[in-house]
C-alpha cells in the first residue's frame, strides 16, 4: 500500500502560529471562545435581537390588552361582566366548552389508543385526517356546517321542520366548535404514547387485566400530563374560537354570541376598554395554558430523567 | 381465530373514532364539494377568478408568504438562542413563543390593532410630530418623496404613519400568528445536533461562521422548510387575527376567508362554497408539500 | 512538532478532571493517555486541542515551545478524530474528507484540483478509494472511522489526537484498525496522542504510555518499563500486575521505578 501522503514532518509551522511568542508565565491569559459557541458579541446580538422581537410581536400585545381592560378603572372593569349581553355571552362560551371539550377528549383518548397501539393500512391517513382543522381555515369550518344544517343545506330543512334550529343557534356553535378543536387532546396524546411505548399495557395485559383496567391504572397515569395539557389547550381554543364560530351564529346579541364574538360586538360600537374587559380574561385563560404546558414540560423531563435512572443502575458515574 | 392485535379495545375504539370523524369532518367536508358542483363550471370558475378575489387570493396567499419567511428568519434566531444559550429570562421567553397559539384569534385582533392604530402605542410614535415620524412627514424631503410612491401612499395617514388598514398592519399580524410554528419545529432538531460535529469542524480550521453555514445550517434546513411551511399554512388560513387590523379594504386588505363570510351574508351558497373549494385545495396542497418535506429529509439522511 | 502541557488544572464539578498535569511528548512519537473512565485522560487531550481550556492562569500548552493556551481551537492545526466519528452527515466522504481543506481562508486555500487530488491520495491511504460519493450514513463503523482520519490528515496536521478512536468499534475491526494505525506510523511519524482504556492497544501501538487516574499523572514509561515495573498500587491493578509489598506500598503518585 503505497502512501503518498506529502510532506507532513518537517513542514513549517502553520501561520497562525508564527507571531506567538511564548509568554512571562505570569500574564494573564485571556480566555479563548468555545469551539461550540459564538463569540460573546454575536451572543449578545441574538440575544438582544431576541428580546427586541418577543417585546414587540408577543409582549407588547398582552400589555395592550390588560392596560386598555382597566384603563377605565377596576369598577368599571367589573361593571362589564354584569351587564346582561356580557354575562350571556359568558354563559354561552361555558356551554360550548362544557359540551365540546368533553367530547373531544374521548374522542382524542379513543384515537390516541387506536393509532398508538395498533398498526393497520390506512393508520397514517387516519392520523393526516385528524390533523385537517389544524391546516383548514376556521371559516370553512364554519362554512360546512352552514351547507349542511343551512335552510338550504341538505338536512338543514328536516331539522327546521322538526322545529330544531341548528345554524344560526347554539347546536351549530357547538358543533363547529368541536370541529376546530378535536385534534387537540389527540395530537398531544399520539406523539406521547407512541414514544412510552406498550410494554407496560402488555404485562398488564399477561396478568389477567382486561381493556378498562389496562387504561385506568397503566394508560392513565403515564399520560396524565400530556392529557391535562391537551385538554387545558382544547378548552382555550374552543372558549377562543372565533371565526367558525363568526359564520354560524346568529350575532344577535344576548342570545347566540360568544365571548369572542361578544368582543368584536362591543370593539365595533366603540367601548374599547369593555371589549378588551372581555379579552383578558381570555387571556388570563390562554397564559394559564402556557403555565401548564411548561410545568407539565417540566413534569415529562422528570419523569423521563427517572425512567433513565432506574434502568440505568449499572452505569457507573 | 386469528389474533392480530394483543391489547384489546382495537375495536371500540377504531368504531368511535371512525364515527366521530364521518360525522364531524367527513360529512360535511364532502356538502362544501358537493355544493360546489352543484353550481357547475362556468360559475365556478367566473367566482375564484373574479378581479376582487384575486386581489384577495394575493393577500391571504401573498403576504401569508412574507409573513412566513418572515418567521422563518427570526424563529431561527430565536431557536438557536433558546436552545443554546443560558441567560435570565429564558424560560419565561420560551414559554411565551406559544402565546400566539393559545391566544384566542380574536383577542390577538384587537390587541394589534389598538396597538398600530394611530394615536395609541405605536401608532403614536410614528405621528408626524414625533421624533420617529418626523423623518417621513409630508413636511420632510424623505416623506415628499414617498407622497409620491404609489406604493407607499397607504402608509402615509393625515396625522402620521399608518400601520393598520394597510398591508403591513397584515403582514405584523400574519407574523405573530405563524411565529411558533416555526420555533417549536426547529427547537427539537437544534437540541438534537451533535457537539462533536461542530468541535471536528473547528478542529479542521474553520470559524464559527463557516461551521455554521457549512456543517450546521444544512442539518437545519428541513426543520425551517418544514416550520416555514407551517407556518404559512396557518396564514393562510387564519381570519380572527386579521379582520381588525386590515380595516378589510377591497382590492387592498381584504383577505379570502372575508368574501367567503360576505357571500354568505348574501346567501350566496355556491359562491361561498367555490372559494371554500380553492381554500381548502390550498390547504391540501400546502399539507402535501409538508409532508413531502418530511419524506426528503428522511431521504437524504441516507440509509442508516 | 512536540507537545507540552503545564499544570493543567481543570474542574467540572467539585472533583477537578486534572490536578496540576504537565506532560512533555517528544516530535514525532506516539503516546497513549491509558486510564480508566474519568480519570482525566479525555480532558487532557481535548485541553490539547483547545476544546476545553485550562481553569487557572497557570495552566499553559505549548506547541513546540509556543504558547498556544490562548488560541481557539480553530487556530491550533490539531488533527482530532472522535470515538463517534462525527462525520459530517449530510456531505459525502469526498466533501467530509476535503473539508478542510475548503475552508482554508484568504489566498492560502489551494487549488481545486489539488484538493481534488490530495483527497483521492488520502482515500487511497485509508482504502477506501472509490467511497467518494457515499454518504457516512452508507458507511459501517470502521469505515467511518478511517474517513474521519483521512479527513483529519488532510489539512496536514503537527499532531495527531485520537479520543478513543477504536472505542465504538467491534473487536475484528478494532485490530484491523490497530494494525493499519502501526502501519501507517511506519511511514509517517507524526506527534500522536492516543487516549483509550484499553491497556492492550495502548501497549500494542504506543511508544511510551501514561497511565492517569482521578486527574493525576501516576506513571510515564515505555510499555515494556511500566510492566516490568509499575509505580504504584493503582498502575498494578489496572495493569493486571503483581504489586509487592503490602500497606506501605504507595498508593498513588509518581514515583522511582522500584525493582520488580
Amino acid at each position: 500500500m503505497a502512501c503518498r501522503l506529502g510532506t507532513i514532518a518537517g513542514k513549517e509551522l502553520p501561520e497562525a502560529m508564527a507571531g506567538v511568542t511564548s509568554f512571562p508565565t505570569t500574564a494573564r491569559v485571556e480566555r479563548p471562545v468555545r469551539a461550540t459557541a459564538e463569540s460573546p458579541v454575536i451572543r449578545a446580538v441574538l440575544i438582544s435581537v431576541v428580546f427586541v422581537f418577543f417585546t414587540l410581536f408577543l409582549l407588547l400585545p398582552l400589555f395592550v390588552v390588560f392596560k386598555e381592560a382597566f384603563s377605565q378603572g377596576v369598577a368599571a372593569f367589573l361593571a362589564v361582566f354584569r351587564d346582561d349581553a356580557t354575562a350571556s355571552a359568558v354563559r354561552l362560551t361555558l356551554l360550548t366548552a362544557v359540551i365540546a371539550v368533553p367530547l373531544n377528549t374521548i374522542f382524542g383518548i379513543a384515537a390516541a389508543w387506536n393509532l398508538t397501539r395498533f398498526h393497520f393500512p390506512g393508520r397514517s391517513f387516519l392520523i393526516t385526517l385528524i390533523d385537517l382543522p389544524l391546516w383548514v381555515s376556521p371559516v370553512i369550518g364554519g362554512l360546512i356546517y352552514v351547507l349542511v344544517f343551512g335552510a338550504n343545506g341538505w338536512f338543514g330543512a328536516w331539522f327546521i321542520d322538526h322545529d330544531l334550529p341548528i345554524i344560526f343557534n347554539t347546536p351549530a356553535i357547538v358543533l363547529v366548535t368541536m370541529f376546530v378543536t378535536f385534534p387537540f387532546v389527540a395530537r398531544g396524546l399520539i406523539p406521547l404514547m407512541q414514544a412510552q411505548g406498550t410494554k407496560e399495557e402488555e404485562a398488564a395485559l399477561s396478568l389477567g387485566a382486561n381493556g378498562w383496567q389496562i387504561f385506568w391504572r397503566v394508560t392513565l397515569p403515564k399520560i396524565k400530563w400530556g392529557l391535562i395539557y391537551g385538554v387545558i389547550l382544547c378548552n382555550a381554543r374552543a372558549m377562543g374560537e372565533f371565526g367558525a364560530v363568526s359564520v354560524v351564529s346568529g350575532h344577535i346579541r344576548g342570545k347566540t354570541n360568544t365571548m369572542p364574538l361578544h368582543i368584536e360586538v362591543l370593539y365595533n360600537d366603540y367601548q374599547y376598554s369593555a371589549a378588551f374587559a372581555v379579552a383578558s380574561v381570555l387571556c388570563i385563560l390562554a397564559l394559564l395554558t402556557l403555565i401548564i404546558k411548561t410545568y407539565a414540560e417540566w413534569r415529562a423531563e422528570q419523569q423521563l430523567a427517572e425512567a433513565a435512572r432506574h434502568t440505568d443502575l449499572s452505569h457507573k458515574p | 381465530m386469528k389474533h392480530r392485535f394483543t391489547l384489546p379495545g382495537f375495536g371500540l375504539t377504531l368504531g368511535y373514532t371512525l364515527v366521530y370523524l364521518a360525522l364531524v369532518v367527513l360529512v360535511p367536508l364532502s356538502a362544501l364539494i358537493l355544493k360546489t358542483e352543484s353550481g357547475g363550471w362556468a360559475h365556478f370558475w367566473q367566482t375564484v377568478s373574479s378581479p376582487r378575489v384575486l386581489a384577495s387570493y394575493r393577500v391571504s396567499f401573498g403576504i401569508s408568504l412574507i409573513a412566513a419567511l418572515v418567521n422563518g428568519g427570526f424563529g431561527l434566531i430565536a431557536a438557536w438562542v433558546l436552545v443554546r444559550y443560558r441567560f435570565p429570562g429564558r424560560r419565561i421567553l420560551d414559554a411565551i413563543v406559544d402565546l400566539p397559539f393559545a391566544l384566542p384569534t380574536a383577542v390577538a385582533g384587537i390587541a394589534l390593532t389598538t396597538l398600530y392604530s394611530p394615536n395609541e402605542w405605536i401608532g403614536r410614535l410614528l405621528a408626524y410630530d414625533q421624533p420617529l415620524g418626523m423623518w417621513l412627514s409630508p413636511h420632510s424631503p424623505i416623506g415628499a418623496w414617498l407622497a409620491t410612491q404609489h406604493w407607499a401612499k397607504e402608509y402615509l395617514g393625515p396625522m402620521g404613519l399608518r400601520i393598520d388598514f394597510t398591508q403591513l398592519g397584515v403582514l405584523i399580524a400574519l407574523t405573530f400568528i405563524g411565529f411558533p410554528f416555526v420555533v417549536r419545529t426547529i427547537q427539537p432538531v437544534i437540541q438534537d445536533l451533535a457537539l462533536d460535529v461542530e468541535e471536528a469542524a473547528a478542529c479542521l480550521g474553520a470559524t464559527r461562521f463557516q461551521t455554521f453555514r457549512r456543517v450546521i445550517l444544512p442539518g437545519l434546513l428541513p426543520a425551517i422548510f418544514t416550520g416555514v411551511t407551517l407556518a404559512y399554512g396557518r396564514a393562510v388560513a387564519e381570519y380572527g387575527s386579521i379582520v381588525f387590523i386590515s380595516g378589510n379594504l377591497p382590492f387592498k386588505t381584504e383577505i379570502t376567508p372575508l368574501l367567503i363570510i360576505s357571500k354568505l351574508e348574501n346567501y350566496d351558497y355556491t359562491g361561498a362554497a367555490a372559494l371554500g373549494f380553492i381554500m381548502l385545495l390550498a390547504s391540501f396542497v400546502i399539507l402535501l408539500v409538508s409532508n413531502g418535506l418530511q419524506a426528503w429529509d428522511n431521504r437524504r439522511k441516507g440509509v442508516a | 512538532m512536540s507537545i507540552e502541557v503545564r499544570d493543567i488544572t481543570k474542574k467540572f464539578s467539585r472533583y477537578p478532571a486534572l490536578d496540576r498535569v504537565s506532560l512533555k511528548v517528544e516530535t514525532g512519537e506516539l503516546i497513549a493517555l491509558l486510564g480508566p473512565s474519568g480519570s482525566g485522560k479525555t480532558t487532557l487531550l481535548r485541553t490539547i486541542a483547545g476544546l476545553e481550556f485550562p481553569d487557572d492562569n497557570e495552566g499553559r500548552v505549548l506547541f513546540d515551545g509556543n504558547d498556544v493556551t490562548a488560541l481557539s481551537a480553530y487556530k491550533r492545526h490539531a488533527g482530532f478524530v472522535f470515538q463517534h466519528y462525527a462525520l459530517f452527515s449530510h456531505m459525502d466522504v469526498f466533501e467530509n474528507v476535503a473539508f478542510g481543506l475548503r475552508v482554508i481562508r484568504g489566498g492560502k486555500r489551494p487549488p481545486k484540483a489539488a484538493i481534488e487530488k490530495r483527497v483521492l491520495e488520502l482515500l487511497d491511504a485509508v482504502q477506501l478509494s472509490g467511497y467518494g460519493k457515499r454518504l457516512p450514513g452508507q458507511l459501517s463503523g470502521g469505515q467511518r472511522q478511517r474517513v474521519a482520519f483521512a479527513r483529519a490528515l488532510a489539512v496536514e496536521p503537527q499532531v495527531l489526537l485520537l479520543d478513543e478512536p477504536f472505542g465504538a468499534l467491534d473487536a475484528k475491526v478494532r485490530k484491523e484498525l490497530r494494525r493499519w494505525l502501526r502501519e501507517f506510523r511506519d511511514r509517517v511519524k507524526l506527534t500522536t496522542i492516543f487516549v483509550t482504556h484499553d491497556q492492550d492497544e495502548a501497549f500494542e501501538v504506543a511508544d511510551r504510555v501514561v497511565l492517569i487516574d482521578k486527574g493525576k499523572i501516576q506513571q510515564i514509561g515505555s510499555p515494556a518499563e511500566v510492566k516490568k515495573a509499575p509505580a504504584n498500587v493503582f498502575v498494578a491493578e489496572f495493569l493486571d500486575l503483581e504489586w509487592p509489598g503490602g500497606s506501605s506500598a504507595p498508593q498513588s503518585s509518581p514515583a522511582l521505578p522500584l525493582s520488580a
